[in-house]
């Protein structure tokens, strides 16, 4: 069976937080992982505007990710899932995917 | 007999410019025959005052009176039997202890800004040439540069508000250039620390110095110090010098949860530490005031680098853990932290309630009664 990186789903409606997870591909999305290896809020933040530097920043949002444990996982053959395949390209741990549409 | 509804005009003391006819006019009179047939329209028969209300406009039209205008720069609250002028400024008679706390006028809070943003003056030195709580010179600073960018944006300003509130309450002023400055606030109060509300009998001999260095030690169930060691501090306040040298040269006692750090001597936990030096080489070089005062600026200036090196350090720590990327065409930038999930950080069964990331089969608790919902803190 495969062994995935994905993504768990956790917090409230309309509260979205991500525990990012080492799983059997099979098992349910809930279900208890093989291990965590690291988090990722969507919902964006905005810096403190207090001073000007901060006032013109783009909202940001947050990942936690253990490297040395994903770089493991990804050694002995995890598959990252698409949207944690984005998150570690952003880590600079795996090759970022080619756009599969171009904006005209 | 007063009207049940006050139709007629109500003066607003916060727009005394407005009406200048308002402001002549200090005598209050409710009985005003047009307002009154005005309330009366669907009763026949005239309703009885309670004695509340005609003691309510008794009070209105004799003592009342005197409130109904502000005298500018003077505060308009209610004299209570036992105020006196002078004392500090409380709102409430009945309650005693509301006592009204002045606010930075706007000329000293825009000295405080062109201190720390133009001239570069450090918060600390800033915090005793006015007067004003570190804490709070640091939040003046922020809000005024908000407020200016506000007005750079062109937002509107509430002036003539501010200008009115700050025309009845308590306003430290700015000093004449020539004069000296009144503290706005204490600066340099002792924080009152958990490990201190012990209280702890401690038998020691005569013939032992036992300071506050020792004091703390024993607060923190910390041994002694050896007397070889103890020789070299002169006084107290000269630990101040060593710890913001070598902020790791704090001891720490206990083990695993409970390490903690030797509580310090009040000298060293103040916000100035160094004003009590100087008062010290004060009294000790009377006549040499140019020397103590070359001596307190070397010593600032030196205890400024410190701290400006330590905050270097922990930014550099704060910054390199912290990846950011910024993904071009995308409407976000993402923030990558280093987080270790191993067997200590999370521990044995991987639900410890420290781990980092939400947890499996462990209730969140975030509806139970009593937890704070609201944000308590800005991310700056």
């Amino acid at each position: 069976m495969v062994v995935r990186i994905r993504l768990a789903r956790f917090g409230n409606k309309h509260d979205p937080f991500y525990n990012i997870v080492v799983a059997q591909a099979r098992s349910a999305r809930g279900s208890k992982p093989l291990e965590v290896i690291g988090t990722y809020n969507p919902i964006p933040k905005r810096a403190a505007s207090f001073s000007s530097e901060n006032a013109n920043l783009r909202p940001y949002k947050e990942i936690a990710l253990d490297r040395t444990r994903a770089k493991y996982w990804l050694g002995v053959g995890a598959q990252p899932s698409d949207p944690v395949w984005k998150l570690l390209s952003m880590a600079g741990l795996v090759e970022p995917k080619p756009a599969t549409f171009h904006k005209a | 007999m007063a009207p049940r509804i006050q139709t007629g005009r109500v003066s607003n003391t916060i727009l005394p410019y407005l009406s200048s006819s308002s402001s002549s006019s200090s005598s209050f009179s409710p009985l005003c025959p047009s307002s009154q047939s005005l309330s009366r329209q669907f009763s026949a028969t005239a309703a009885s005052q309670t004695k509340l209300r005609r003691q309510m406009f008794e009070w209105l039209n004799t003592e009342g009176a005197a409130y109904k205008h502000h005298i500018p720069n003077e505060t308009n609250y209610l004299k209570g039997p036992r105020d006196f002028e002078g004392g500090p400024a409380k709102p409430f008679p009945n309650n005693k202890n509301f006592i009204s706390e002045s606010v930075l006028s706007e000329d000293l809070r825009n000295k405080v800004y062109e201190l720390v943003v133009h001239q570069k003056k450090s918060i600390r030195a800033v915090s005793v040439q006015l007067g004003i709580d570190m804490r709070r010179v640091g939040a003046v600073v922020r809000l005024v540069e908000l407020e200016r960018r506000q007005q750079a944006q062109g937002k509107p300003m509430a002036k003539p508000y501010a200008r009115a509130v700050h025309e009845m309450i308590p306003v430290t002023q700015l000093a004449d250039p020539n004069e000296r400055q009144t503290y706005h606030e204490p600066i340099n109060d002792l924080p009152a620390h958990p490990t201190t509300g012990a209280q702890i009998f401690y038998p020691v001999p005569e013939s032992r110095s036992f300071t506050r260095v020792d004091a703390g030690r024993v607060f923190s169930a910390a041994p002694a110090v050896e007397h070889s060691r103890k020789d070299e501090l002169a006084h107290p306040s000269d630990l101040a010098d060593i710890v913001f040298e070598k902020p790791g040269s704090i001891e720490w006692v206990g083990k695993g949860d409970n390490a903690r750090q030797v509580l310090q001597p009040a000298d060293v936990r103040i916000p100035h530490p160094q004003l009590v030096q100087l008062d010290r080489d004060r009294a000790a070089f009377p006549t040499e005031r140019r020397a103590v005062g070359e001596r307190h600026a070397q010593r600032l200036e030196r205890q400024e680098k410190n701290e400006e090196k330590l905050r270097e350090k922990a930014r550099s720590l704060r910054e390199d853990s912290i990846k950011h990327v910024e993904p071009e065409g995308g409407r976000f930038d993402f923030r990558i932290k280093e987080a270790v999930f191993s067997e200590q950080t999370v521990g044995q069964d991987g639900r410890a309630p420290w781990a980092p990331g939400r947890r499996y089969g462990v209730p969140t608790n975030d509806r139970k009664r009593g937890t704070v919902k609201i944000p308590t803190r800005v991310e700056a």
